[in-house]
């Protein structure tokens, strides 16, 4: 079983420009205190094409983490603009924030972004070269696809299994969204995860 | 919450219908069950894992993140534990009747046995199956228990060794195929065992299997395709009597659920021959399992199809359900035991005698509705406060989250945040902050109690249990400091909560104090009612390799620096033992040096002469001498005592820390030799004496407020130094002068009383008007208390003495402590003296003596390490909760181990019994010290409860006893010995107010009637 439960992550100034922070209030809990801290990351997908556009905003450890119900603030900078290709800088993409324990993940929450000008005239004709500056953020924050795996909270050797667990969860992908590439960060079995991973909107 | 039978209830939107979801299993649950005592689920699935699981009473509602959202939980249900043992899919689980094991089978063809007391730990493997084990159920009675599995075979195997008892395979050789379960059931008289899918001539059946002898001659038929659930009513029955129809009486019988594959549901009664009811096709697949309800008249049936049915049945159609006790009536005749618990249950249906009787009862039940209500509302706020942290609302730290959080950088240059705690979890596995240095695998209760730190638990009880007492509940620390090395586990018993001390200030503001031992960083909990205060936990880096604390001004200094004999060579290590022997170990020549602190002078240099010269280079070989138990090599240096105390430089440190010498290193070996030499057979005790001061104030109460004023050597008449005693009561003032120093004071709101020099004690009235000569005391005084009229001293030979200078006679006279202080090295911490005068100490190993001036005794009145106080449970019998804030003498002294103890309990499982007898002595025990200790409200108090107690747990013969001593003979006779008061109280008052008590149990109605005439009877008189 799970050692530590997330309960709810809150995102917080949503919307915001691009440039501005990420900011997410994580609360979790835990039922027996850990040996080590949890590691907690953001990851921002620039290209729903490929993973080679993943950035990752911040990592920051997490601890010491005794028993009982715990929040903290994850603040990352905002993606580097440059890495993310053009075509892909407006409209919807993908933010994660991916928690691990002794190397191992072992919940991914993912939430849409989508990144639109909130001028008008900017919206009908974007400009060739996307304008950052202009850009809009919004998390798509009641949305959260919360994957969980089951890891080994108490060695380190060996993964005890790969699982998918969530049984909220299965409804697949509505037609109407951006098709999205894997979820999975390397490592995990990337057939795994669309599938089971997602809720529906 | 009760359960939503009628449709109204199911339409009602406020009336939740799903409490709790609980997804920790990692694939199908197979089955889940309740204990018997309904505080427990378990849960097996195809994880191979068990859960164990409560309900967390604390947090409120919450969601499933990441789910839908919608699906509030109404009720936290918290895994507490996970039995790992299985290597395939778990099946079935039971519980034992009286829930002290835990059975699982799985297709890896075993069953496991597992202590419920104790989880994880197994007690047997039942090893036979041969294919996979899909059923299983306890014998009533608990000598059985039984399985049945795919290998086409029933087996019962023996709880007294757990061996195999037989194994039944003719009724299942036709089985072909498989069923997803084999769910078999015993008939609660224990008569009966019946089995899943088995075969008759072709047909399926239920297979009914004899206790005498496991003969299996009948069987349920019927059914069109294999049984799979076969499921007792936990009731016995008998025949509903007719009005008007002769009333023969007719055997009891049991009644049974049987469930299909072919989707129907029979019910049967053991007296009938065909079946009660056969519903057809109530599902669209196959029946899964079957559980009745307690009161035996509804039954839920779920179904593969994903569905769950309610029936419900009268009493017309099932009969007469017997009580549990001629239940346990029926086992007892049958079997001679049995293992089912007593309830209230089994009085329901005794008659009421007595009018007066049924008044209480009636009032009884208002009172459980209105406690109903009561809880209700509590709930309602309890969600609230999951909310607040220390009086800041969760939004109010949401919104400053972000400022406040702590960050640090790691080594290699790592952002970390450490998160900040906003509830803790309930379930006593987890509970870090309140038993946070004792290790908690699942322990019973007495084995934890004897750890050490168990006395520090609750740290509360040192200075100022007075002003505790007086404010609000809500406002006090129930729980302080949970140091431990950071990083560490729980469960691993650091051990090093030394002492940390709580103290109230009236502005209600607590400061605590707490010295850490162990070098490292540690992280200190701390908690308020259950609650993490703002910035839990602190971080503390305990630093202690050559940082000196200085705690005062220098008092004297001694021994000189130089290489030759007798002469300090670069000092490391010093220890002062309570004689006021100085041990100084030098570095540079390996040498001990015992110095006498009166004297200053050199008692004794240590030398190794055969030490290897490397050694003195090497850090590790040094003779580092420190005040520690760690050492591998323990040496004790006792030295001579002095008889009589000398004039000298006495100490004003009054509290002397025991010292043993722990010395590590080869030196050792000649320092152990000669510290033979050194040692002395004889130890007397020896308290502290106060030195005499310039001047000192001592405030005696606040109020009224009053306060003493003493100054030494103030006035010079004519060459002859005094020393002027002021008393300030309510802005009155008085004052008087002394000859001799003042060196401690004492008063009362009734006297005031001061030691000097010379051994005198003098005491004066509220007016200070001298109430007696001086009085000589046989040596210096240490410690004086005055209460009432009530003046204690203590002296420095560690005598005590007791008296009332109204009454102007001794209550104690010269007492030696000696019986409580001897042979170890415990100091008195805390002293009181009563109302009545009754001398109470407090030791540092939280032992408290109290002085009984009648029998000439000590007698032990606390022990903070006394397993009983922490394993008893009388929550049941609290008539509320601020009941428990009883004050008085004996409350003093015990601090708030009452509370942690309830706290205790909720923690651990202890079968019914030792928890009986552990709370039976505990209560005991409080009656009788709070008797001696003369107290009478807190006697009162917990006679009351122990009453209570022994009401509702049915304990006859002393609560007879109690009554007859209350009662005494009502009819007079001079011969009579009995006293018709104790500790002022009228034993015949305190028995009216017991007798409401007693008539809450229905069982006692003769003993209520009893009294309650016999009361009327010398009333009339």
């Amino acid at each position: 079983m799970a050692k530590v439960s997330v309960l709810n992550v809150a995102v917080l100034e949503n919307p915001s420009p691009f440039h501005s922070p990420f900011r997410f209030e994580i609360s979790f809990e835990c039922n027996e205190a850990l040996a080590d801290d949890l590691e907690w990351k953001i990851i921002y997908v620039g290209s729903a094409e490929s993973e080679e556009f993943d950035q990752i905003l911040d990592s920051v450890l997490v601890g010491p983490v005794p028993a009982g119900r715990h929040m903290f603030v994850f603040q990352a900078d905002a993606p580097n603009p440059s890495l993310i290709p053009e075509t892909d800088a407006v409209g919807v993409t993908v933010v994660l924030i991916t928690c691990t324990y002794h190397g191992q993940e072992f919940i991914r929450v993912g939430y849409y972004v989508n990144n639109e000008y909130p001028n008008p005239e900017l919206r009908e004709n974007p400009p060739l070269k996307p304008d950052f500056s202009q850009l809009q953020r919004n998390i798509l924050a009641s949305n959260p696809r919360v994957t969980r795996f089951h890891i080994n909270w108490d060695n380190t050797d060996r993964l005890e299994a790969i699982k998918n667990h969530d049984p909220a969860l299965g409804c697949g992908l509505p037609l109407s969204c951006t098709p999205i590439k894997d979820l999975g960060l390397p490592g995990y079995i990337p057939g795994l995860l669309p599938e089971n991973s997602m809720d529906c909107i | 919450m009760s359960p939503v039978l009628q449709e109204d209830d199911e339409k009602d939107e406020n009336i939740p219908k799903m409490l709790c979801q609980m997804d920790n299993h990692l694939a199908c649950v197979n089955c889940v069950r309740w204990s018997n005592s309904g505080m427990y689920l378990a849960s097996g699935g195809d994880d191979k894992l068990i859960m164990v699981w409560k309900r967390a009473t604390y947090i409120g509602p919450s969601t499933v993140f990441g789910s839908s959202g919608k699906l509030a939980n109404v009720e936290q249900w918290r895994c507490v534990s996970i039995l790992r043992s299985h290597s395939g899919d778990v099946m079935d689980v039971a519980w034992s009747p009286h829930d002290a094991w835990l059975a699982s089978c799985s297709v890896d063809n075993t069953v496991v046995i597992w202590n419920a007391v104790k989880f994880p730990e197994i007690l047997a493997t039942l090893r036979g199956h041969s294919g996979l084990v899909k059923g299983l159920t306890w014998d009533p009675v608990g000598k059985y228990i039984a399985s049945q599995a795919d290998d086409r075979s029933l087996k019962v195997w023996r709880t007294l060794d757990w061996q195999l008892e037989t194994s039944i395979t003719k009724p299942f050789d036709e089985c072909g195929g498989t069923t997803h379960v084999l769910r078999l059931s015993w008939s609660p008289d224990g008569h009966y065992l019946v089995s899943a899918h088995a075969m008759n001539n072709s047909g399926p059946t239920a297979q009914i299997i004899e206790r005498e002898g496991w003969k299996t001659n009948m069987d349920f038929v019927g059914h069109r395709k294999a049984v799979t659930v076969v499921k007792f009513n936990p009731k016995i029955f008998k025949k509903k009597q007719k009005n008007g129809s002769s009333a023969k009486p007719s055997c009891p019988y049991c009644c049974c659920a049987v469930g299909s594959k072919d989707r129907s549901l029979s019910v049967w009664l053991t007296c009938l021959k065909r079946p009660l009811v056969v519903i057809h096709e109530l599902f669209d697949k196959s029946i899964m399992d079957i559980s009745w309800t307690l009161n035996g008249l509804g039954i839920l049936v779920c179904s593969m199809d994903g569905s769950v049915a309610f029936l419900d049945f009268s009493q017309d159609e099932l009969g007469d359900p017997l009580s549990e006790e001629e239940k346990s009536r029926i086992h007892q005749s049958t079997y001679g035991k049995s293992l089912a618990i007593m309830t209230e249950a089994q009085l329901s249906t005794a008659v009421i005698e007595n009018p007066e009787m049924l008044k209480y009862q009636r009032r009884q039940q208002q009172q459980q509705l209105d406690q109903k209500s009561a809880t209700a509302r509590e709930t309602g706020s309890a969600a609230s406060v999951a909310g607040v942290v220390n009086g800041e609302s969760l939004e109010d730290i949401r919104k400053n989250l972000l400022k406040k959080q702590v960050e640090t950088r790691t080594a290699d240059g790592r952002r970390r945040i450490t998160p900040l705690c906003i509830a803790q979890l309930d379930t006593g596995d987890f509970s870090t902050a309140f038993f946070n240095s004792i290790p908690l695998s699942g322990s019973l209760a007495g084995t934890m109690l004897s750890s050490h730190s168990s006395s520090q638990l609750l740290p509360l009880d040192s200075s100022t249990p007075n002003s505790f007492g007086a404010s609000k509940p809500c406002a006090e620390p129930v729980a302080a400091a949970g140091p431990r090395p950071a990083g560490d586990s729980v469960n691993k018993d650091s051990g090093n909560l030394f002492g940390a001390e709580v103290s109230s200030q009236q502005n209600r503001t607590y400061v605590m104090s707490y010295q850490p031992q162990l070098e490292g960083e540690h992280l200190v909990l701390v908690t308020m009612c259950n609650q993490h205060i703002a910035n839990n936990p602190f971080k503390l880096v305990v630093k202690s390799d050559r940082s000196y604390m200085c705690t005062g001004l220098l008092d004297l200094s001694f021994g000189s620096e130089g290489d030759n004999n007798g002469k300090l060579c670069h000092p490391w290590g010093m220890s002062v033992d309570k004689e006021g022997y100085i041990i100084v170990s030098n570095h540079n020549n390996n040498r001990i040096l015992v110095f006498r602190l009166k004297e200053q002078n050199l008692v004794k240099e240590l030398r190794p002469r055969d030490l290897l010269e490397s050694s003195s280079d090497s850090d590790e070989k040094v003779p580092l001498v420190k005040p520690s138990s760690l050492s591998k090599r323990k040496l004790e240096l006792e030295v001579e005592t002095v008889e009589k105390k000398k004039k000298g430089r006495p100490r004003k440190d009054s509290r002397l820390m025991p010292v043993s010498l722990s010395v590590q290193s080869p030196a050792a070996l000649t320092a152990e030799k000669e510290a033979m030499c050194l040692s002395a057979p004889t130890l007397a005790l020896k308290l502290p004496i106060p030195g005499p001061q310039r001047a000192f104030t001592l405030q005696v109460s606040s109020d009224p407020s009053m306060y003493i004023e003493v100054e030494n050597e103030v006035t010079a008449v004519g060459g002859v130094k005094l020393s002027r005693l002021k008393c300030n009561r309510e802005g009155k003032e008085w004052e008087t002068v002394l000859t001799s120093r003042i060196l401690t004071a004492a008063g009362s709101c009734d006297v005031v009383c001061v030691a000097c020099e010379k051994r005198m004690l003098s005491v004066f009235s509220t007016c200070g008007r001298r109430l007696l000569p001086p009085i000589l005391l046989p040596s210096p005084i240490s410690t004086l208390h005055c209460t009432g009229s009530y003046v204690m001293a203590l002296t420095a030979a560690a005598t005590l003495s007791v008296w009332d200078v109204h009454r102007q006679v001794v209550v104690v006279k010269e007492e030696s402590l000696h019986s409580i202080l001897a042979g170890s090295d415990m100091t008195v911490s805390q002293i009181l003296l009563t109302q009545h005068g009754i001398p109470v100490m407090n030791l540092s190993d939280g032992k408290a003596y109290c002085f009984n001036p009648s029998l000439s005794t000590w007698n032990l009145v606390s022990d903070k390490q006394d397993s009983l106080a922490q394993c008893a449970d009388f929550r049941s019998s609290l008539p509320s909760q601020d009941a428990m804030l009883c004050s008085g003498p004996l409350a003093i002294i015990q601090g708030r181990t009452s509370n942690s103890g309830r706290q205790a309990a909720r923690l651990f499982s202890v079968p019914h019994v030792v928890q009986q007898e552990t709370t039976l002595a505990y209560l005991e025990n409080q009656v009788a010290a709070a008797l001696t200790l003369q107290s009478s409200h807190e006697y009162r108090h917990w006679l009351l409860l122990y009453a209570r107690y022994l009401v509702n747990e049915g304990f006859e013969y002393r609560l007879r006893e109690i009554c007859k001593d209350l009662l005494g003979p009502v009819h007079y006779s001079t011969g009579s010995q009995w006293e018709s008061t104790v500790v002022g109280l009228r034993k015949r008052e305190l028995l009216k107010e017991l007798l409401p008590v007693i008539g809450q149990n229905l069982r006692f109605q003769r003993l209520f009637t009893e009294c309650q005439e016999q009361l009327d009877i010398l009333r009339d008189k």
